[in-house]
């Protein structure tokens, strides 16, 4: 436990001396909201929850890149896989929801009318499924700038495909904007537990992809053998 | 030349005499008290370092030779392929309690890459190791976080070993202080020299006791003073009974290892 709190306080740490980053993690989900601010209420506030998405999957992005060359040497210092990936991971959700509140707070004092629980549930799911969205491309791609197309091209995606759809279900953040929908429109209950069931499947679904990856990647080699020290 | 500058010339000379470390650290400590009080270029009150260096050996003896142990890393047969190209060719390398190894050889010959396979960061494509105890690995450059201090750098090794904050903190201190550096001071790892960055590196990878160290050029950008430093750092260990291997192309240096494998006869042009 206190290795993967080590961990995550270490990648907190790192990411708040990041002053330049911090400032663009704020600023990206708030210029979302204000494009959006003229038009209808629940487009902005579903432009502020994918800012929110974006903005925490580049920080996970960065972060894993960042760390690519620390992780094995750690490994050898006697981290296990899961005390790196969980303990990053754990430091990027509490980042995610730090910058979060601001916006929550923003929507209170913006608009009225508003189911706040199920914006704050929306925000929620975003941070909780963009940190190992983010870390699993950073993972996957071992340089930043493919790894920041690719994000370029799922916030794209979803922010083009018509919720209705089915191949938007299968977008990570397709969870925030349903219970945003329940949040801002009065919809029925149904879209805040599809939304809701959605973020809970992707979470582990991406959980354990992370997982997988990073145990792969940290594996212990064939070819070496431990003998008792003598 | 100047007293500093003959103190580190008279340093290396006893070094590579193989004076006791402890020994050679007092009778250099002891010229420059004697420089410093009475004053006097160094040339004139002692001569040529070479020169008193050999007269300080015939006075006080060198150090004991290295009484080797068991066998701490035995890598067998080791081949690593890059696609057709193959950059290591059935290298072997045995090292003891108690040794320090070198692996020399030209640039792109694999001396990285089998430090690696040793360290088991990358798979061989024929081969094995054999490793007893625990590791330690210092990489060429990166393995430090940018946005960390050297403080930091030490707590978050430590904890993988279970070792408390404030213990990490004084043991990462205290074996950068055998390196000539001060780790106390609040900067970050992004603006220590490169030189000053390779001692955090090194200085983590000797941080968690490893019996088996593998150190992959660990003096880049290092003056002749934390070189000399290193090497002391290096024999201290391997008199404690460590392993080490250390990837190195400075040939002056050979002297001070037991153990040489030379990489050169592998296909060149590859990696390194």
């Amino acid at each position: 436990m206190n290795r993967l709190v080590t961990v995550a306080e270490m990648t907190l740490r790192e990411l708040a001396r990041r002053r330049g980053v911090l400032l663009l993690l704020l600023l990206m989900p708030l210029v979302f909201w204000l494009i959006r601010r003229d038009s209808y209420v629940g487009q902005s506030i579903r432009a502020l929850l994918l800012g929110i998405s974006w903005a925490v999957s580049t920080a996970a992005l960065f972060a894993t890149s960042a760390a690519r060359e620390l992780e094995p040497r750690l490994r050898l210092a006697g981290y296990r896989p899961h005390h790196l990936y969980l303990g990053r991971m754990l430091g990027l959700w509490v980042l995610g929801l730090v910058i979060s509140v601001p916006f929550f707070l923003l929507t209170v004092v913006d608009a009225a009318n508003l189911r706040h629980g199920g914006i704050a549930m929306a925000m929620l799911c975003c941070v909780v499924v963009a940190a190992p969205f983010g870390m699993l491309i950073g993972a996957l791609l071992p340089r930043e700038l493919e790894g920041t197309l690719l994000l370029l091209t799922v916030v794209a995606v979803q922010m083009l495909l018509d919720p209705a759809s089915s191949g938007a279900k299968l977008t990570p953040f397709w969870s925030s904007r349903e219970i945003a929908t329940w949040a801002v429109d009065h919809t029925d209950g149904g879209y805040l537990s599809r939304g809701a069931l959605h973020g809970i499947v992707v979470t582990v679904l991406l959980i354990v992809t992370v997982a997988g990856v990073f145990a792969v990647r940290l594996r212990s080699r064939r070819h070496l053998h431990h003998a008792p020290l003598v | 030349m100047n007293a500093d500058d003959w103190l580190r010339a008279f340093a290396v000379e006893l070094h590579q005499r193989r004076v006791a470390v402890d020994a050679a650290r007092h009778v250099v400590a002891e010229a420059a008290t004697h420089l410093r009080e009475g004053g006097g270029d160094p040339w004139l009150v002692f001569g040529a370092p070479q020169a008193y260096a050999a007269a300080i050996v015939d006075t006080i003896g060198t150090a004991p030779g290295p009484r080797p142990g068991p066998v701490r890393l035995h890598a067998q047969g080791i081949t690593k392929r890059y696609g057709r190209r193959t950059v290591l060719r059935d290298a072997t390398l045995t090292v003891r309690a108690g040794q320090i190894a070198a692996v020399i050889g030209a640039n792109g010959c694999g001396k990285s890459t089998f430090l690696r396979i040793c360290a088991g960061l990358i798979s061989p494509d024929a081969g094995e190791v054999t490793v007893s105890g625990r590791l330690g690995y210092c990489p060429q450059q990166g393995g430090t976080a940018d946005f960390l201090l050297p403080d930091e750098h030490f707590v978050l090794v430590g904890a993988g070993q279970g070792v408390a904050r404030g213990a990490a903190r004084r043991a990462g201190r205290a074996a950068a202080r055998h390196l000539g550096w001060d780790a106390e001071s609040n900067v970050l790892a992004r603006h220590l020299s490169g030189g000053t960055r390779q001692k955090l590196n090194l200085t983590m990878s000797t941080l968690a006791q490893p019996d088996v160290l593998l150190l992959d050029e660990p003096y880049q950008g290092f003056d002749q003073g934390s070189y000399v430093n290193l090497w002391d750092q290096l024999t201290r260990l391997r008199d404690e009974g460590k392993a080490i291997v250390v990837v190195t192309h400075l040939l002056n240096q050979l002297d001070r290892v037991d153990v040489v494998l030379d990489l050169t006869p592998a296909q060149q042009g590859g990696r390194s």
